[in-house]
């Protein structure tokens, strides 16, 4: 019976609705055909921000303890920045010690979109990403851009 | 000519009634589950008693099972998911 479901299936089904009915700009996610623990999504570089014309692909990883448990979200495309480690994990502290149950895919998402344009370097995931943006902006830019136009590719 | 007072006498064999009721939160959803507060939570069968609201100190209101999985996790100190104050139910 639906209403003894899962509640982290049926949280999912109403994340995906929200998103569906009530989008962001600038992002997208979508479960997988035949698991709704484990969804894709793509954020868009904002705009006017060296960030510009990125399609950065993530993958997020549910348990049975969402929403009371934050997913696992990591990047699947190549991503240099400060809060970001090289195996795409992301150090962010509302996926962390800062989650609450009430957030969902959408809040997620848009917050990783704004982290973008915002690292935090003092808490480092990626040192050499974190040095160049605060030593040196000029390289730190061209960096993100690379990674800019290696997205179009994966 | 004395006029002659009548009373219709009626009889009543059955009635209908309807009643509704809400706990008077609005139309808020329960930001922990998103279900409308006045229906209930993925846990429950039915709104009404078999899945109750409850307020916080701080003003906050949820489905009683949603509150209580999340307190769970921190039973210590646990927090409000809108406020992040310190959660205590508030008494009625």
């Amino acid at each position: 019976m639906l209403s003894t479901q899962n509640p982290a299936k049926k949280r999912l089904l109403r994340d995906f609705k929200k998103l569906q009915d009530d989008p962001p700009t600038g992002v997208c996610g979508t479960p997988e055909s035949d698991n709704i623990m484990k969804w894709s999504a793509v954020i868009f570089g904002p705009q006017d921000t060296v960030w510009d014309g990125g399609i950065f692909k993530l993958t997020f990883d549910f348990s049975e303890d969402y929403p009371n448990k934050p997913p696992v979200v990591k990047f699947l495309s190549k991503m240099f920045h400060p809060n970001i480690y090289n195996d795409g994990s992301i150090c962010l502290d509302i996926l962390q010690s800062q989650w609450s149950p009430i957030y969902d895919v959408a809040a997620i998402l848009t917050s990783i979109q704004s982290l973008l344009c915002d690292p935090n370097p003092n808490s480092p995931a990626n040192g050499e990403a974190a040095r160049l943006y605060e030593q040196n902006k000029r390289e730190y830019n061209k960096r993100v851009r690379d990674i800019v136009e290696l997205s179009w590719n994966d | 000519m004395e006029e002659k007072k009548s009373n219709l006498i009626v009889t009543i064999k059955k009635w209908h009634t309807v009643s509704s009721w809400t706990w008077g939160a609005g139309d808020d959803n329960c930001g922990i589950c998103q279900m409308p507060l006045d229906g209930c939570a993925p846990e429950c069968q039915f709104p009404g008693d078999d899945c109750p609201i409850v307020w916080g100190k701080c003003g906050h209101k949820f489905h009683l099972v949603c509150i209580n999985t999340w307190i769970q996790r921190n039973i210590n100190e646990p927090t409000c998911p809108m406020c992040r104050e310190p959660w205590e139910f508030r008494d009625d």
